[in-house]
């Protein structure tokens, strides 16, 4: 076993790790914003190690080429996709996007929101 | 049986808790566990591929991390205008 083979190891690790601690984490929780937080490392950490280990093993072959591709792909749509989520559950819930005027009244005064 | 598979049948165990929450959660929290699901399938497909030592097989992996965009996108337009 060398380097090569532990580096592969860790890596994969990690990938797996960040996808199931994300896994572990959407069950955990009962709001959906704070599941969609979840998905964030998985996303991105896992991709990104997964295609780091591929490299390792097999550097510049078409596995390794195409795996950095899938890997860029995933981090450059999965926040797009968590924000497009996140912007659909809020429209759901207010019906609409911006900021409503109540919630700019609490955030100016934060001493308001507090009385009944 | 390589590190590779070994590792992809541990991350396949992550598909579980989205499949609960895909059920029994709101239809926000299911369509969340529906992009974790994908994502999970989509890195599961690279490492299948690489611990069968099958090169082509990785394109698989490639088309699913876009389609899986494009499909999750779709399901956010409708439950953001329509469902």
């Amino acid at each position: 076993m060398n380097a090569a083979d532990v580096a592969v190891g860790v890596l994969l690790a990690i990938g797996v790790a960040s996808a199931l601690m994300g896994s572990l984490g959407i069950l955990a929780t009962r709001n959906p914003y704070d599941q969609l937080h979840f998905t964030g490392p998985a996303t991105v950490i896992g991709p990104v190690a997964i295609a780091a280990a591929v490299l390792v093993e097999e550097p510049l072959s078409s596995a390794g080429i195409k795996a950095v591709l899938i890997a860029l792909i995933m981090v450059a749509t999965g926040p797009i996709l968590l924000h497009a989520t996140a912007r659909a559950a809020r429209i759901r819930e207010r019906g609409r996007w911006v900021l409503l005027p109540k919630e700019l009244d609490s955030k100016e005064e934060p001493s308001r929101s507090s009385k009944p | 049986m390589n590190v590779w598979l070994i590792a992809t049948t541990v991350l396949l165990t992550g598909l579980v808790p989205c499949l609960w929450v895909a059920m029994r959660g709101s239809i926000i929290s299911a369509l969340a566990a529906l992009e974790l699901a994908s994502t999970i399938t989509t890195l599961a497909l690279l490492m299948i591929a690489q611990g069968l030592r099958r090169d082509p097989f990785v394109d698989l992996a490639l088309v699913s991390a876009i389609l899986s965009f494009t499909g999750a996108l779709t399901f956010v337009r409708f439950l953001e205008r329509w469902v």
